[in-house]
């Protein structure tokens, strides 16, 4: 490593243009301080200053977080002041300078207490000649004239929620779910102040309690503040007054309120500006508190991108006998659904994948004893419930269970960290589910975390599992910031994988991202060769996604293809569970991989086909028996249930098109009688095959199996006396899967089930339930009934 | 930035001038800037200790005595500030997200551009003694003796720290071809 190496790589370095207005806000900033030097050099005038720049300045979300670790069971404390002092500081109330001394632990940093130290009479001026120019500016401009010295108003729309994240780092981890949940009250709820106030007096009592034991100090301080939110709940009747005052008359605090806004110089939220003296502005604006909460984190609508596609619609068997697909075991289009009925709106129709959606379920089909042949296929016929005539062939495998010792992993978490993710959907349920994966994990796995924004970089190197406090602190510091260089995250995650590659375990990147990848490899076609060229020296990829709004499930759903991996949305802490923890062994060990199913249908028995879902998914015939195609994979214990719908011949009246004039016409052919009955298929449907590959395997293994009309059964339950005598009625599983898939249907609109209503979903999906242990069932017919808002629209 | 005018601005503002002040600030901002992001490899922490140095340039202009280049000056008082403010956040560059810097992508091979994230991620958890003169003599080309002055240590605390630096980074990453 010479020197000219060395210095190229140093100069290489590309150093980010200067932010203009980061460098306005330092100039003014020193300027300020060089005048109040240069006047008062006796006088210690330059505290004044440096609160300046550590409250209006850029007071980054680490320093916010560094703060509160001070003040340790502050969090409600310190933000029902600043909410306190949003409300109070906006009407300038006189109840000022009791705020003053509540915000005083937040301001760590401080050598004297705000007010004991005047400002220079230099300083003052420098400041008013600051404000002076942006009063001007905004008068040209007519933007809003906050008497601040610094540019853009983001800084102070973000300030109380920074404090709200750096609050959330000291408190212990019961408390922070508590904590986010109430976070995520305030952000969402818009409420009139008086509201919040309520709230945050209630929340605050239960914290004063807790907190009580735990530091004198913080006691003292939530005292403090309690006696604040107190005095505000009293003068409530006065605020409305005043801010009616306000409203009418900009003048009128403005006089009220000298002698107080000169003692009280100093506040922290966005009103936090230093006044030493009285307003320098006859015709302050007045900016009304509920704003700050109105766009509290970053959120965007309407950006989600999912793949095109059409449904598929009937076949003729005999024009087209043979259905090639690839398995599927992504997740991710049913949690997107339920997150999207769940916010009251109805999921775009090219996000809803019937397959993912069935899929989703767990099906009891019978499990494979070895792992050579990892499973066996589960074939049940029914009549099909939307359409008669029709009938329903389902066709269910589910995967080997690995019992016994686990193989081990050695994973690298792709976590984005992109501003983007700065949302409590995002970032904070990622830094959770990642804690619950390691749950599932063997103590001496390891477990690595690339993060990329702007740029990529190794916040974890490989470390076993057992260090848990050092990957909790890897996972604690991360914050969201930055564009996003997924790409260049992509290679590096990978070079972690293969640095530290066990060749017994399962070496996997889990990317975790709201999809947006637009810095670094962006071509899609690139990234995704990318992938498949790792998958070849046996790095696996799976994807987690994130949020919504920006969602690419598009890129997602095609980087975990590639990468043999599962995508799975994480829509809340409990699919984190179901993904992580519940369902780890087929998130993290593949059983089999380019699982591909062909079906031949027997044209003598079906007329018309169609597959339901599995759009995404369609393979060529002659994909089948080349092992070069890539296809979908299976993990331990994974459940893979495809459903054909198909119209038998001899049922004309169920077919949706007409026969051929020239061509043999089906009905005349006398399908049993003749041909059919001598034949040994007489009694098939259809003709089962499917190709796998074992892990480390290149060439694929067969299962086959006929579809016979021994398969058939009855849809609904039958309740009967002695169960030699019943007929044969479906599992609760076919009957559930029948419902989903039909909800998928109907959610995308399909013309095919234009007669099957959601009440004939439920009541389906009520007779398949089963013994639902963890109650997905239960949320699905939920899920169901929040549709229905929507079905007569 | 002429040297001439640059010592004229200089007095001005050490005579107390706000607005050659204003003037020197602005010209240097670039400057440190430039010099805290390669310390730090973070742009909001870059601009965070930015602004920390300039208030306290603008404390500390006076002291400033024409006895060095005044580029020297600010570098020795971008890294002093750099340093404190790790202090003060209570971690190290690299420990938090050693945000491997935007390396120019287009023209290196995904290899190279790996290989230098990686020395530059190396760089950044280096010892601050031996990260300092790295980056002021190999970074900004700077001669052991000048960065002796400004670190305020002996020319061959200097060239020892360079050396060893260097050791620390061959070992990690070999004589590769096409570095060394």
């Amino acid at each position: 490593m010479d020197e000219s190496a060395l210095k190229k790589i140093l100069d290489d370095i590309e150093v980010p243009p200067v932010d203009e207005n980061a460098q306005k806000r330092a100039v003014n900033l020193a300027v300020a301080e060089f005048k109040a030097r240069q006047n008062e050099k006796s006088q210690k005038s330059a505290q004044g200053t440096s609160f300046l720049s550590r409250l209006i300045g850029r007071s980054t979300p680490e320093r916010g977080r560094n703060e509160m670790k001070m003040s340790k069971g502050f969090v409600f404390g310190g933000m029902g002041t600043a909410l306190a002092v949003i409300l109070v500081a906006s009407l300038n109330m006189n109840s000022e300078q009791t705020i003053q001394q509540s915000m005083m632990p937040l301001a760590s940093e401080v050598s004297a207490p705000p007010g004991t130290a005047e400002a220079s009479p230099a300083y003052v001026a420098a400041v008013e000649e600051k404000n002076e120019e942006a009063l001007d500016k905004a008068l040209r401009t007519g933007d809003s004239a906050i008497p601040v010295p610094i540019e853009a108003p983001t800084d102070r729309l973000q300030l109380p929620e920074q404090q709200i994240a750096g609050a959330e780092q000291p408190s212990g981890s019961g408390g922070k779910n508590n904590f986010s949940d109430i976070a995520q009250n305030v952000t969402e709820s818009r409420s009139s102040i008086s509201g919040l106030m309520d709230m945050f007096g209630g929340r605050g009592d239960v914290d004063a309690q807790e907190s009580e034991a735990d530091d004198g100090m913080a006691v003292a301080q939530l005292k403090k503040d309690q006696s604040v939110l107190g005095r505000v709940e009293a003068e409530k009747a006065k605020e409305s007054l005043a801010r009616k005052a306000m409203m009418n008359a900009p003048e009128a605090p403005a006089a009220s309120s000298p002698g107080e806004a000169g003692k009280g110089m100093v506040s922290s939220s966005e009103t936090s500006v230093i006044y030493p003296e009285p307003y320098p502005y006859p015709q302050p604006v007045p900016v009304s508190p509920p704003d700050y909460y109105a766009r509290p984190y970053y959120q965007e609508q309407g950006r989600d991108r999912f793949p095109q596609y059409t449904p598929n619609s009937f076949k003729v068997a005999q024009e087209e006998p043979v259905s090639t697909f690839s398995s599927d075991v992504d997740t991710a289009s049913y949690s997107f659904v339920r997150r999207e009925l769940n916010a009251g709106r109805l999921p775009p129709a090219q996000s809803v994948r019937v397959e993912e959606m069935v899929n989703y379920f767990h099906y009891n089909y019978p499990v494979p004893e070895s792992k050579e042949e990892p499973f066996q296929p589960t074939v049940t016929i029914v009549d099909s419930p939307w359409t008669a005539g029709r009938k329903l062939m389902h066709i269910g495998i589910k995967g080997y269970e690995i019992t016994g010792e686990k193989p081990h992993s050695n994973l690298v978490f792709l976590l984005d960290v992109s501003g983007s993710m700065d949302s409590p959907d995002k970032l904070p349920l990622l830094k959770n589910s990642m804690k619950l994966l390691l749950d599932s994990l063997q103590s001496d796995d390891t477990v690595s975390i690339v993060v990329y924004s702007g740029a990529a970089g190794t916040v974890l190197p490989p470390t076993k599992v057992s260090e848990r406090s050092t990957i909790y602190n890897a996972l604690d510091n991360l914050q969201a910031g930055g564009s996003t260089a997924g790409g260049a995250g992509i290679e590096l995650a990978y070079n972690l994988a293969q640095q530290n590659f066990n060749k017994e375990a399962v070496n996997r990147v889990i990317l975790a991202t709201d999809g947006d990848f637009n810095v670094g490899i962006t071509d899609r076609d690139q990234l995704k060769n990318y992938v498949a060229k790792k998958r070849e020296t046996g790095i696996f990829l799976s994807v987690l996604g994130f949020g919504q709004g920006n969602y690419n499930d598009d890129l997602m759903q095609a980087l975990a293809q590639n990468g043999n991996g599962v995508a799975a949305y994480i829509d809340s802490l409990s699919e984190a569970r179901k993904v992580l923890l519940d369902e780890a062994s087929s998130t993290l060990f593949p059983i089999a991989k380019d699982v591909k199913f062909q079906i031949e249908f027997n044209t003598a028995q079906i007329a018309e086909y169609r597959l339901i879902g599995y759009e995404t998914r369609h393979l060529n015939r002659e994909d089948f028996n080349n092992d070069k195609v890539d296809a979908g994979d299976m993990g331990a214990g994974h459940t893979v249930t495809a459903i054909y719908e198909f119209v038998p011949v001899g049922s004309a009246s169920a077919r949706t098109v007409d026969d051929l004039r020239y061509a043999q016409k089906l009905e005349e052919k006398p399908a049993i009688e003749e041909s059919a009955s001598d034949s040994p298929f007489a009694n098939e449907y259809a003709f089962l095959k499917i190709r796998y590959k074992l892990p480390n395997e290149s060439t694929s293994h067969l299962i086959t199996r006929p579809v016979t009309m021994q398969d058939q059964v009855a849809l609904q339950k039958i309740e009967c006396g002695p169960a030699d005598s019943c007929p044969a009625s479906a599992s609760d599983d076919t009957r559930f899967a029948t419902a989903v898939a039909a909800f998928g249907q109907i959610l995308r609109g399909e013309v095919n089930i234009v007669d099957y209503k959601l009440d004939d979903v439920i009541a389906l999906a009520q007779d398949g339930k089963g013994a639902d242990e963890f109650g997905y069932r239960a949320e699905f017919i939920n899920l169901v009934r929040l549709a229905k808002a929507f079905e007569n629209r | 930035m002429p040297d001439a005018q640059d010592t004229e601005l200089i007095k001005r503002a050490q005579a107390g001038d706000p607005a050659a002040f204003e003037a020197l600030v602005n010209d240097s901002y670039g400057i440190m800037f430039k010099m805290a992001f390669k310390w730090c490899g973070d742009r909001t922490a870059a601009e965070d200790i930015t602004q920390e140095a300039c208030i306290k340039l603008a404390r500390g202009i006076g002291s400033f005595r024409h006895d060095s280049a005044f580029t020297s000056w600010l570098y020795r008082l971008v890294i002093n500030t750099a340093k404190d403010w790790f202090k003060s956040q209570n971690r190290h560059p690299a420990s938090d997200m050693d945000q491997a810097a935007n390396i120019k992508a287009e023209e290196s091979a995904p290899d190279d551009k790996i290989l230098m994230q990686q020395v530059w991620a190396q760089i950044q958890i280096l010892p601050d003694g031996e990260k300092e003169a790295l980056l002021l003599v190999v970074g900004e080309g700077l001669s052991h003796k000048e960065a002796a002055q400004i670190l305020e240590v002996k020319e061959s605390t200097v060239s020892w720290r360079i050396h060893e630096a260097r050791k620390k980074l061959e070992s990690l990453f070999g004589k590769e071809k096409k570095y060394g």
